[in-house]
C-alpha cells in the first residue's frame, strides 16, 4: 500500500493558533487605517502607514501563510513537518516581536523596542525557514512546486534581514545607501520573493485539486520560476547601484513574463476544471488574481513618474502597495481560509466517524451567508478604497475602511463558527 | 464503474459492500467515492474474515487522502463488523475523470 497523507495529531492546535492570530491582526487593520486616513495623501514612509503595512504583511499575510504551510507541507513536500515544537517557538517569538514592532512604529520610537521587535521577528522567521528546510531534506521526489516554496523562504529571510538592518539604521545610520532605496528592496523581496513565489507554488498544487482540473501544463511553471527569480535578482543589483532607471522597465517585463506564465497555468486550471460551479471561496481566489493583474498594471506608471520625479509616483506607490497587500493577498486569504481551515477542523472532529453515519461536510462548517457578506463587502472595499486613494477623496477612503471593517468582522466570526461548530455526534 | 461477475460466489455480498461504500463521500467534492470511480476492486476473503478494498485517490497528494481511506475503513468496520477492513491505495491505473459515473458528473455540474 502506498502512503497517503494523514493529519499529524499536533497539527490542529498550531494551525488554528496561526489562523486566530491572523484573524485578530486583520481585525486591527481597519481601525488603524481609520486613524491614518489623513496620512494617506502624504508619503508612504511615515510611522502609521509603516505600522499598518507591517501588521497587514506580517500579522495577517505571513502568520496565516505560516499556519497554512504547516498544514500543506505534507502535501507540497510529500513528507512530515520536521518539528512542531520549532513551529510553536517560531510563532511565539514572531508574534511577540510583531506586537512590539507595530507599537514602536505607530508611536515612532525607533529605539530599543523597535530593535528588539525586529530581532524577535527575525528569530521567528528563521525558525520557520529552518523548519521548512530541514523538512525538505526528506523530499523523495523534487519538483517545481517545492522550488517555489523553498525559494520563497529564502526571500522571506532576505526581507527580514533587510528589515532588521533598516531598523538599526534608524539609530546608527550605517547603511551605505539611501534608506528609501533599501525600503524598495525590502518591499519587493517581501512581495515578489516571499508572497508571490509562495502563493504560486502553493496555488499551482492546490488549484487543480480544488477545481479537479485536467489540462494544466507544468511547463509554464518551469518558465515562471527562473523569470521571477532572475527579475528579482536583477532588480536588487541594478536598483542598489543605479536606483530606478530605464533598465527597470526591462526587469519589470521579465517579472511580468513570469507572472503571465503562471496566469496561463491558472487559466488552464480553470478552463479544464471538472467542477464547473465556483464557490465563494474560489471566487475570492479569482478576484485575488485580477487584483494582482491590476497592481502589475500600475507598476510601469510608478517607474515612469518616478523617473520624471513626479509626486504622482508616491500616490501610485501607495495604491500599488494597498492593492497588493489588502487586495491580492487579502482576497486570496479570505477565500482560501474557508477551503483549508474547515478541512483541518473536519478531520479532527469527524474523521473517526466518517463512513459510519452522515456527518457535516467541511463546506458546512462555516456560515455561507456570512461568507457572501464578506465577499460583497470586500468588493466594495476594493472599489471605494482604490478610487479614494487615487482621487485623494478622504470620504471615499473612509467608506472603504468601513467596508474593510465589515469584511474583518464577518471573517473573524466565520472563523470562530468554523472552530466552534458543535459536533453532531 | 466497478462491476462484478454475477457468477461470483460473493456477488450479493460485494453489492452490499458497494452500497455501503457509496455512503462515503469525498469531503471536498461532496460526491461519493463509488460515483467518483475511486474504488477499483472489492475482494472478500472469508477464510481471513477480511474485506479488501483496492482504491485510488484523485491525486497522490490529495490533502484529504488519509480522511477518505479512514472513512472507508470506518464504513467496512461499521456495516460488516465481523470483517476486518484492508484498504490498498494504488496509483495504477491513475484516476481520470473518465472514471466518474454519469451521476457523479451530474453532481459535479459537468
Amino acid at each position: 500500500m502506498n502512503t497517503v497523507i494523514t493529519q499529524h495529531p499536533s497539527l490542529y492546535k498550531i494551525v488554528v493558533t496561526h489562523y486566530l492570530l491572523a484573524a485578530i491582526s486583520f481585525l486591527a487593520i481597519a481601525p488603524m487605517l481609520a486613524f491614518a486616513v489623513a496620512d494617506l495623501d502624504g508619503h508612504y514612509f511615515q510611522p502609521h502607514l509603516l505600522s499598518i503595512t507591517h501588521i497587514a504583511a506580517l500579522g495577517w499575510g505571513t502568520v496565516i501563510i505560516f499556519g497554512a504551510c504547516y498544514q500543506l507541507v505534507p502535501v507540497i513536500l510529500d513528507t512530515e513537518l520536521f518539528s512542531y515544537k520549532m513551529a510553536w517557538l517560531s510563532i511565539v517569538t514572531f508574534y511577540t516581536g510583531l506586537l512590539d514592532f507595530i507599537y514602536s512604529f505607530w508611536i515612532f520610537e525607533p529605539g530599543l523596542h523597535l530593535q528588539c521587535g525586529s530581532l524577535l521577528l527575525l528569530t521567528g522567521i528563521s525558525l520557520f525557514v529552518a523548519n521548512v528546510f530541514i523538512t525538505s531534506k526528506k523530499i523523495k521526489k523534487p519538483d517545481v512546486y517545492q522550488d517555489f516554496i523553498l525559494t520563497s523562504c529564502i526571500w522571506l529571510l532576505v526581507t527580514a534581514i533587510l528589515g532588521v538592518l533598516m531598523v538599526f539604521n534608524f539609530r546608527y545610520a550605517f547603511l551605505p545607501q539611501d534608506h528609501l532605496l533599501f525600503l524598495k528592496l525590502h518591499a519587493h523581496a517581501g512581495l515578489a520573493g516571499w508572497f508571490l513565489l509562495l502563493i504560486i507554488g502553493v496555488s499551482a498544487k492546490l488549484l487543480p485539486m480544488f477545481l479537479v482540473s485536467t489540462g494544466q501544463k507544468v511547463a509554464w511553471l518551469k518558465w515562471c520560476f527562473p523569470l521571477l527569480n532572475v527579475a528579482l535578482l536583477l532588480f536588487f543589483i541594478d536598483t542598489y547601484f543605479f536606483g530606478l532607471n530605464r533598465f527597470t522597465y526591462f526587469i519589470a517585463s521579465l517579472a511580468f513574463g513570469g507572472i503571465v506564465c503562471w496566469l496561463i497555468y491558472v487559466y488552464q486550471c480553470f478552463a479544464t476544471r471538472l467542477r464547473k460551479k465556483l464557490d465563494v471561496a474560489m471566487s475570492h481566489t479569482l478576484i485575488s488574481i485580477l487584483l494582482l493583474i491590476l497592481a502589475i498594471a500600475v507598476l510601469p506608471f510608478i517607474i515612469f513618474y518616478q523617473l520624471k520625479a513626479d509626486v504622482l509616483a508616491v500616490r501610485l506607490t501607495v495604491l500599488y502597495g494597498s492593492i497588493l497587500l489588502l487586495g491580492w493577498i487579502t482576497s486570496l486569504i479570505l477565500g482560501q481560509t474557508f477551503k483549508t481551515l474547515p478541512f483541518i477542523v473536519w478531520t479532527k472532529r469527524y474523521q473517526h466517524i466518517a463512513g459510519t453515519k452522515t456527518t457535516l461536510l467541511p463546506a458546512q462548517l462555516y456560515n455561507t451567508a456570512l461568507l457572501n457578506i464578506q465577499f460583497i463587502a470586500f468588493l466594495l472595499f476594493v472599489v471605494s478604497f482604490s478610487f479614494g486613494l487615487f482621487l485623494q477623496l478622504k470620504w471615499l477612503i473612509f467608506i472603504g475602511v468601513v467596508c474593510l471593517a465589515i469584511v474583518a468582522v464577518s471573517y473573524f466570526i466565520n472563523v470562530l463558527i468554523t472552530l466552534l461548530k458543535k459536533s453532531e455526534t | 464503474m466497478i462491476s462484478f461477475e454475477i457468477t461470483d460466489e460473493n456477488f450479493a455480498f460485494k453489492m452490499e459492500i458497494l452500497n455501503a461504500l457509496s455512503t462515503v463521500l469525498d469531503p471536498e467534492l461532496q460526491v461519493n467515492i463509488i460515483d467518483l470511480g475511486l474504488v477499483y476492486d472489492i475482494a472478500v476473503l472469508k477464510s481471513e474474515q477480511s474485506i479488501q478494498i483496492s482504491m485510488t485517490l484523485s491525486s497522490p497528494h490529495c490533502p484529504m487522502g488519509g480522511a477518505i481511506v479512514n472513512s472507508v475503513e470506518n464504513c467496512i468496520s461499521h456495516y460488516f463488523p465481523l470483517y476486518k477492513p484492508q484498504v490498498n491505495v494504488v496509483w495504477e491505473p491513475a484516476w481520470s475523470f473518465e472514471q466518474i459515473t454519469e451521476e457523479g458528473k451530474k453532481q459535479l455540474g459537468m
